[in-house]
């Protein structure tokens, strides 16, 4: 049909075609631009040295070892708090209480408003309830409460979505069979709502692991190795920022920090959908 | 003078550091951080305040933890108000303060550890290598708003200036008798290598930094340029020897007399061990 169209029908293809694929060129040469100037300018410092040894001179020398471990223990308290609330919340808001219920929209609501809260607001928080309030000071601890408050809201509204989009048949189909509630939730709905969990501990990672301004107030500045969950421990994030906004000639390591941290957050999202994939198919198969 | 924190929150002192936190700030208080021991030289300092400072004592923690093994130095950072703040509420030991103490500051001790002197800066390519008071005060206030005014090429200036809380925006205020409301900036920054960063990304930004990181940005070729100020080139050079107008003083401060640890820490920090860990940080050592 395309020798039908006139010349103007012809020009506005033409032009939608070049728009979409600039559009998408543009956002992708960004990312690019982006990923190749950290690489370019991080990897020759990369080494395996870099990743174990304490940092020294501030930070303009040495490694980050002690900052890598902290990490790790920050974002492993946030986990290991938001997801059991997470899910939990998740399925009553999805499979225990109906759409119109004024007690589901005004956690919903709620959920949406402090999704949206910056992330500053969430560290003065942290810094006044979980540092002063309960006396646990500037500690990992800290950081990986206060990080679980803001990535809460996000993980239970994509994993509320998770399990709305399981087929109403399902639990047709269960009820059926006269399997019970619980037996369903944890065989056959919690499995099928797994993708959903899935978005949200993705973007909820992602938003902790690039966390500086709630940490700043929470987990500290300290930059030794820590040696229980109650010491102050700086995040890799907060170590980026301090060596390219505060630290003259820090330049160097905070590029390769970065380039760390971008291949931490590869990592783990790798990790998080092999997981899920593996999980997914033996738990229905085995029902 | 010593005071331990008890599972209550609650503190125990000695009988003068109650009267006087009683006397400044009521009944009300949170606790200490810092913990007695029957050794002074074991336990935790909670240091925080300017950020500005903190990489500086960071560093003499590390090497005063390494003399004294059984010591944690942690070092917070957020600005010379918050380490008064923490100090006055007993949440830190020791503050950290990158300006002259203030009048309504006489509670707390200051110690003198480092100079460091507030230089402007303008992009390399700017010719301008000079100018007056007058002039600066006049780019600032909004007055001037073009480079050919002050004998530049014809451009518009971009003014740089520092975010609130920041001791480098106070320096450079009481320096020229500004008021921050008098300021017009185009960008407002918060730390120093992110104005360095501004200026060498805009040809014609001006902006103010601590001498010393600028001094280190110019010799590993970042394009800008320090501007002599009263006639006095803007150098750590001149900012040691005195000469150099717009300095600041970098202090440790305590809520009481330093005793035990803090004191201890406090001595080392000002003496000349420490001297090559300032110089490290671009700051400018005390003569002593």
């Amino acid at each position: 049909m395309a020798e039908t169209l006139n010349p103007r029908q012809d020009l506005r293809e033409w032009l939608a075609f070049v728009l979409v694929w600039g559009a998408a060129a543009v956002v992708t040469a960004v990312f690019c631009w982006l990923l190749g100037d950290i690489v370019w300018n991080g990897l020759s410092r990369l080494s395996w040295t870099f990743l174990t040894a304490p940092p020294e001179s501030a930070g303009r020398r040495g490694g980050i070892g002690p900052i890598l471990v902290s990490t790790f223990l920050i974002l492993g308290v946030c986990l290991s708090v938001s997801l059991p609330i997470g899910v939990g919340t998740a399925v009553l808001l999805a499979e225990f209480t109906s759409d119109q219920s004024l007690f589901g929209r005004m956690t919903r609501r709620s959920l949406d408003v402090l999704a949206g809260v910056p992330s500053i607001v969430f560290g003065l928080f942290g810094n006044a309830f979980f540092c002063k309030t309960l006396g646990l000071g500037f500690s990992i601890l800290s950081g990986g409460l206060t990080l679980a408050c803001m990535v809460l809201p996000i993980l239970i509204r994509s994993t509320e979505e998770g399990f709305r989009a399981v087929p109403a048949n399902y639990r047709l189909s269960a009820a059926a069979l006269g399997l019970s509630r619980s037996t369903t939730l944890i065989h056959l709905l919690l499995p099928a709502a797994v993708p959903g969990l899935l978005v949200g501990l993705v973007l909820g990672i992602g938003r902790a692991i690039a966390e500086t301004a709630a940490l700043i107030f929470t987990s500290g500045y300290v930059d030794r190795m820590p040696e229980s969950l109650l010491d102050s421990g700086r995040a890799l994030s907060i170590h980026i920022f301090d060596l390219s906004m505060n630290v003259s000639g820090g330049d160097a390591n905070a590029y390769a920090s970065a380039l760390v941290l971008v291949i931490m957050l590869l990592l783990i999202n790798g990790t998080a959908a092999w997981l899920a994939d593996r999980g997914l198919h033996r738990r229905i198969v085995t029902v | 003078m010593y005071r331990y924190r008890d599972s209550s929150g609650l503190k125990v002192g000695h009988v003068f550091s109650a009267f006087l936190v009683l006397a400044l700030f009521g009944a009300h208080d949170t606790a200490t951080a810092q913990t007695t021991a029957p050794d002074p030289l074991s336990g935790k300092l909670v240091v925080t305040g300017s950020s500005t400072v903190a990489p500086l004592i960071a560093e003499i923690g590390k090497r005063f933890e390494r003399l004294n093994p059984k010591v944690r130095v942690d070092v917070q950072t957020g600005g010379s108000s918050r380490g008064v703040t923490d100090v006055r509420q007993g949440l830190a030991d020791i503050g950290m303060i990158s300006r002259a103490m203030k009048d309504d500051e006489k509670d707390l001790h200051a110690f003198t550890v480092a100079r460091d002197g507030v230089g402007i800066i303008v992009h390399k390519d700017n010719p301008i290598r000079t100018l007056s008071d007058e002039q600066v005060i006049a780019i600032y206030t909004g007055k001037i708003t073009n480079w050919k005014e002050v004998g530049g090429k014809e451009a518009a200036i971009t003014v740089v200036s520092k975010a609130e809380g920041r001791s480098t925006l106070e320096v450079f205020l009481h320096y020229f008798k500004l008021k921050n409301t008098d300021i017009k900036p185009h960008v407002v920054i918060g730390d120093n290598e992110q104005g360095v960063k501004t200026v060498a990304g805009n040809r014609n930004a001006i902006g103010y930094v601590s001498i010393g990181t600028a001094e280190y940005d110019e010799s590993q070729g970042v394009p800008i340029t320090l501007l002599s100020t009263g006639g006095v080139p803007a150098s750590t050079e001149s900012v040691r020897n005195g000469t150099f107008p717009i300095s600041r003083p970098l202090h440790i401060v305590t809520r009481t007399a330093p005793a035990g640890l803090a004191k201890a820490f406090i001595e080392y920090a000002q003496s000349k061990a420490a001297h090559d860990l300032i110089t490290q940080q671009y700051f400018v050592p005390l003569a002593n």
